[in-house]
């Protein structure tokens, strides 16, 4: 067992050539020494007096020293006192001819690892050196160690002000109270999404925080068992202004039991405010899908109510009035369908270089029939250069669609269409110009929106979904173009479409 | 025979109830917007109003209402409501609506005619 030790040291020493300083003043024994432990493996300095062997063991990191403890200068025991000062990690042995308990305890006091009587025979002094050189090993890994556990801790505290810093800069609110109900940590934006202007100390901010995270946090701590559930509560801060979610979690300790409660308060306004439009959205469809379905319903019942006793013509009245419901409630379905579409993006569209001029005639061609019913008459005027645009032909096909059966629908008897093709360095603009009934200004704004239809006396009897014009504009902003409109109540209206030449969509 | 004002903007719901009343022997007059049914009102003194909650405007039944009450005007109202229940509104009388009663779209004959009988007789 110990010589296997003793070999393992060997083949160390050789492996890694020691560093080793000699000090004694005696020319033959410092000689000799050298000679040995050079053969050994060693790498050998010497000094032969005590002024030498400070000189030199201070200026230099060895890993060994063997220093003689009566010199003419200088005491052995002050020179191990220097090196041991300024290398701490130099594993130092005394060798001395006049052993005494004394110097013994002296030496040991100052950092000497042993103690080497003179004379010494060649294996003495080896077995020494190998035990002092595993003793220099072990304190040089420690010393590893210290350094890297060192730095560890001011990662550390780096990570710490780190993770702070952003727990301050992310807009939720983090609210750690501890078992004993008290807060324990609290970022900046548990004032904001709180709209608390102010808390001096976190006794003062616990009473500002609202009952329903008090309730929340009051459930785990008054729990005998650890909940291990999160809980979640939305709160209105400012009556329509400020919404929050609270989220609650508990926070264990190791051993599984309550350390504390976590809140996460995140302000959801927006997300409220979107999800009052939706039901708006929502409320106004099922209006809208309601009415026809409803007017129906009273015909049917009506038709086939036997007390009634309804003529045959006022039967077939009925019956074609339903149907005329039906239709105008397929195509406000279909307009539905084409919105959402378009808003969800799901919409494939086919880029391609369109000539406006061929898709304003086709379209005029399909509506030219009603037009002349009503003696209506289009009027198209083109510039000879009409650039070409890149777009999604049925898209624009709708667009223009859209916007000349609407100058159809709500024009007079005998009146007119004006199409006018132009363009400018930016854009393609296309004005329709009909001599209608015209729009008031309260219409005007109205004019895009969702199921906005003018109603007055000029209206009546004109079917439409209310989609018409806002499919219009979300087919404009899709391809980042504008359209804008003018009109006098009562004398007609222009449409002014810009479509961007060049885009990339 | 007792007079009855129907208030709708939708024609075809001013049609059939109109048909359904007048098979009952009851007198019809009708308006398409609030404005003329305002003015009927006032002309012709009926002995129920009929009145839709939307019309151009989601509350425009509500307003007209409160309007006949302001000039005091105390014939009955029965209201047509439409989409009550998908909004989660849940319509009571009170100030705000001062309606007598409510029929919701579509609207059953025997469930119109009752209403209207009971309203009528209340006076």
């Amino acid at each position: 067992m110990e010589e296997l030790k003793e070999n393992k040291a060997k083949e160390l020493i050789k492996e890694s050539t020691p560093k080793v300083l000699i000090v004694d003043d005696e020319k033959g024994l410092r000689l000799g020494t050298q000679r040995l432990l050079e053969m050994e493996g060693y790498y050998v300095e010497t000094a032969e007096n005590g002024t030498e062997g400070i000189e030199k063991g201070t200026n230099n990191d060895f890993d060994l020293a063997v220093i003689d403890l009566k010199m003419p200068d200088i005491d052995g025991l002050q020179v191990l006192a220097e090196i041991k000062n300024a290398r701490p990690n130099t594993v130092c042995l005394i060798a001395t001819a006049y052993a005494s308990y004394d110097t013994a305890i002296e030496s040991t006091r100052l950092g000497a690892y042993g103690y080497i009587p003179k004379p010494f025979t060649p294996d003495e002094l080896l077995y020494n050196l190998q035990k002092a050189y595993t003793q220099r090993v072990l304190m040089l890994e420690s010393e590893q160690l210290k350094k890297e556990r060192e730095a560890n801790l001011l990662e550390l505290a780096n990570e710490r002000s780190r993770l702070s810093t952003i727990i301050n800069l992310i807009g939720d609110g983090v609210l750690v109270i501890n078992k004993q109900g008290e807060v324990v940590y609290r970022n900046n934006a548990v004032f904001k999404n709180l709209n608390i202007v102010e808390a001096k100390n976190n006794i003062e901010l616990l009473s500002k925080l609202p009952d329903k995270i008090i309730d929340l946090i009051d459930n785990y701590l008054g729990s005998d068992e650890l909940i291990k559930k999160s809980y979640s509560t939305q709160i209105e801060i400012i009556h329509n202004e400020l919404f929050v979610e609270a989220v609650t979690s508990p926070v264990p300790n190791p051993d599984g039991t309550l350390a504390g409660v976590a809140v996460v308060i995140r302000n959801i306004t927006e997300l409220k405010k979107i999800e009052l439009i939706k039901n708006q959205f929502v409320s106004m469809v099922a209006h809208e899908l309601k009415t026809p379905v409803a007017a129906v319903l009273g015909f049917l019942k009506i038709i086939i109510d036997k007390n009634l006793n309804i003529s045959d013509q006022q039967r077939d009245d009925f019956v074609s009035r339903s149907i005329l419901r039906l239709r105008s409630l397929l195509d406000l379905v279909n307009d539905l369908l084409d919105i959402s579409r378009m808003e969800l993006k799901t919409k494939q569209r086919e880029i391609v270089t369109l000539d406006i001029k061929e898709i304003i005639k086709s379209t005029v061609e399909l509506l030219e029939i009603e037009a002349q019913k009503r003696s209506i008459s289009f009027n198209i005027v083109m510039e000879n250069y009409v650039p070409v645009i890149k777009a999604d032909q049925n898209e624009i096909t709708r667009l223009f669609t859209n916007i000349l059966s609407n100058a159809v629908k709500y024009n007079k008897e005998e009146g007119s269409i004006n199409i006018i093709t132009g363009s400018n360095e930016n854009y393609l603009i296309v004005k329709v110009i009909d001599t209608g009934i015209g729009l008031k200004d309260d219409d005007k704004e109205k004019l895009f929106q969702e199921f906005y239809r003018v109603k007055n006396e000029h209206t009546r009897g004109i079917s439409g979904t209310g989609l018409g014009l806002t499919i219009v504009k979300q087919i404009v902003d899709s391809y980042h173009g504008k359209i804008e409109v003018e009109s006098q109540y009562g004398k007609g209206t222009t449409f002014t479409i810009y479509l961007p030449i060049n885009n990339n969509n | 025979m007792a007079l009855i004002a129907i208030i709708d903007d939708d024609p075809d719901i001013i049609e059939a109830s109109k048909l359904v009343l007048k098979s009952h022997g009851f007198d019809i007059i009708t308006a398409s917007n609030p404005d003329d049914g305002y003015k009927i009102v006032m002309e012709k003194n009926p002995d129920l109003i009929i009145l839709d909650v939307m019309m151009d405007e989601p509350d425009d039944g509500f307003f007209l209402a409160q309007k006949f009450r302001k000039n005091n005007v105390k014939t009955p109202i029965l209201m047509y409501t439409s989409v009550s229940k998908t909004t989660g509104y849940d319509f009571g009388q009170s100030d705000m609506v001062p309606v007598d009663d409510f029929v919701e779209k579509p609207i059953s004959p025997e469930e119109l005619i009752e209403k209207v009988n009971k309203l009528l007789n209340k006076n």
